[in-house]
């Protein structure tokens, strides 16, 4: 499970010459986007380079002008959030995430409720409380979480216990695909780690990612190729092991055009 | 000690009922008429109204929301269902239907001003509250509806259990309050109703539509006070125009004495039904002491702005 993607890794999600414009501002100019199966490709960019429109597009948040969305190699067309999720992408967003006087149990199942069976589930919407709180320790024990109580309210853990319930949520219930956006950028060094970690483990247990990051050190310690917004379009696309973080800047804020790099930099 | 004080519930939960015990202490060492059966018995007839009423204030309240006109809305549902009956000769279940659907239908008036029009819940029951009370005086021309079938009135009979009278109506305003717990505790739609006023923007983004959520809660509180606006018939025999002037704001009084916080997603309903007894029981026992309704008022004020700060207090302790 744990080998590395290449480049005959089949392509999960794929967008092709997506734009998007709000008034006279142009958001994205023909971006392209592509996703392997089993990596973590990080997306970097300066603000009003395009990435939160990009991901927009893709997490089903915003509907493109133009340009196409692929799913395994299907064409995909995502109205509403919920028809993303329904298609197997799931987000983790920064902070906004978790009800907090709710329990971790409740937080993991929300708008998902497992109903009993027969009269009391279907009509009565009854909830199987125990089967949600088995599920979510098997669930959190997978991802080795180390929460003890399932029904403890979700406010009495820290910010990074807090985030790893919701990417634990969103590594659960999706199929295809897991979008982080700046998942560690409230965080402390320690706690951020363990967010860190629990990330690379969605991605090891099959499920590629697409995490969103300002934080260059994070983003260079686990990302498998790194994916650089500008100026409405993709950049370049990165291999984080063949590359400075300085270099990655400058292709980032445009100091540094993508010919510059020696051929090795780009991931194929 | 530690392990003893987490296994305790919440000093939100558990502070309600000690205050209602303390009472019960108080009044029955200065009255010897307070500690009756039959005296619990009035307690519970006098609460009935303003309970059942309480149940749709909760849940609104629970979504950090907040319904100044349920009273109002009460006291139409009242007039609506006598006149219907006494106006058009309508059978009672005709009736009573027909004064339910009128406080639904101004729970989703409510609702669809919270939700559609992203109106502050304070505002919009302000103005409902007005409303409904102008509407319940043009309808009524003000004057009580005294003709009034025995098929309205039923509930306010009794049956003895030993020596003490229980009213049906107290313990159909009892059945409501199980049926909610369950409801909030057990099913989907009402851990929904929690997750909103925790944090409705995390509740969205999870697929659930808040305000479908929303107005099926305000919807829902106008039910509640339709079933008020029929055991307010029942307990007096009449549709009265000026009723509800005092269950609207002891609902609210009774949410937030019951320990259900005022920011929304958190608080239990039992914790309501105990809310309307320290009310009830405050205005029971100081009566029998023989201090003047004007007293009463007092000291429930001081009661709701006690019970705010424990709540705001607790808030904190948790952040």
């Amino acid at each position: 499970m744990t080998t590395a993607p290449n480049a005959q890794s089949p392509l999960v999600i794929q967008a092709k010459g997506l734009v998007k414009r709000y008034g006279q501002v142009t958001a994205l100019d023909g971006a392209d986007f592509e996703l392997r199966a089993g990596e973590i490709m990080a997306v970097i960019g300066d603000n009003g380079a395009g990435k939160s429109s990009l991901i927009k597009c893709l997490a089903g948040a915003t509907i493109p002008d133009e340009g196409e969305i692929f799913l395994d190699g299907q064409a995909a067309q995502f109205r509403s959030p919920i028809d993303a999720r329904r298609a197997g992408i799931e987000t983790v967003y920064q902070d906004l995430a978790v009800a907090p006087a709710m329990t971790i149990a409740e937080n993991l199942f929300l708008g998902r409720e497992l109903l009993r069976p027969g009269f009391m589930g279907k009509v009565l919407r009854m909830m199987d409380k125990r089967k949600m709180l088995e599920e979510s320790i098997s669930r959190m024990n997978d991802l080795k979480v180390g929460i003890r109580s399932m029904t403890q309210a979700v406010e009495t853990l820290s910010g990074g216990q807090r985030q790893c319930v919701a990417v634990a949520r969103a590594a659960a219930f999706a199929q295809h695909v897991v979008i982080m956006d700046e998942p560690t950028a409230a965080l402390g060094v320690k706690e951020g780690n363990m967010v860190l970690e629990l990330i690379r483990r969605v991605r090891d247990k099959g499920l590629p990612v697409i995490l969103i990051s300002h934080n260059m050190p994070h983003v260079f310690e686990i990302a498998d190729r790194i994916h650089i917004a500008r100026l409405g379009k993709r950049a370049a696309i990165v291999d984080p092991k063949n590359i400075s973080m300085s270099d990655t800047v400058a292709v980032m804020t445009g100091a540094k055009s993508v010919n510059d790099l020696p051929p090795q930099a780009l991931a194929h | 000690m530690k392990n003893l004080a987490a296994k305790l519930p919440p000093m939100g939960t558990l502070g309600p009922f000690i205050a209602l015990l303390v009472a019960c202490a108080f009044f029955a060492s200065q009255s010897d008429r307070f500690l009756t059966l039959q005296n619990f018995s009035l307690i519970l007839q006098q609460v009935m109204v303003v309970g059942t009423i309480a149940i749709g204030q909760t849940l609104i309240i629970l979504t950090a929301g907040i319904d100044l006109s349920c009273g109002m809305i009460m006291a139409l549902g009242s007039i609506v269902m006598t006149k219907m009956a006494a106006d058009f000769g309508l059978s009672a279940p005709v009736a009573i239907t027909l004064g339910i659907a009128a406080t639904a239908g101004f729970g989703l008036v409510n609702g669809l001003l919270v939700t559609k029009a992203k109106l502050p819940p304070f505002i919009v029951t302000l103005g409902t509250l007005n409303i409904a009370f102008a509407i319940t005086q043009l309808y009524s021309g003000s004057q009580t509806v005294t003709d009034v079938s025995e098929g309205m009135t039923w509930l306010g009979n009794s049956f003895r259990i030993g020596q003490t009278n229980v009213l049906y109506g107290v313990v159909l305003m009892l059945a409501l309050y199980l049926i909610t717990w369950l409801f909030l505790r057990e099913t989907a739609p009402g851990r929904h109703i929690y997750a909103v006023g925790n944090s409705p923007e995390a509740t969205r983004l999870t697929g659930i539509s808040t305000d479908k959520v929303l107005i099926g809660v305000y919807v829902l509180a106008g039910v509640f006070y339709g079933i008020a606006s029929l055991l307010s018939v029942a307990r007096i025999g009449a549709g009265d125009p000026n009723a509800g002037q005092t269950e609207n704001l002891d609902a609210i009084t009774a949410v937030v004495l019951g320990g259900t916080s005022l920011f929304g997603g958190r608080g239990i309903i039992i914790g309501t039904l105990i809310g309307a007894l320290i009310v009830g029981v405050f205005r029971n026992g100081l009566t029998l002491m023989g201090v003047s309704s004007v007293y009463q008022i007092l000291v429930t004020g001081i009661l709701v702005i006690l019970a705010v700060m424990t709540d705001q207090m607790s808030r904190k302790g948790v952040r």
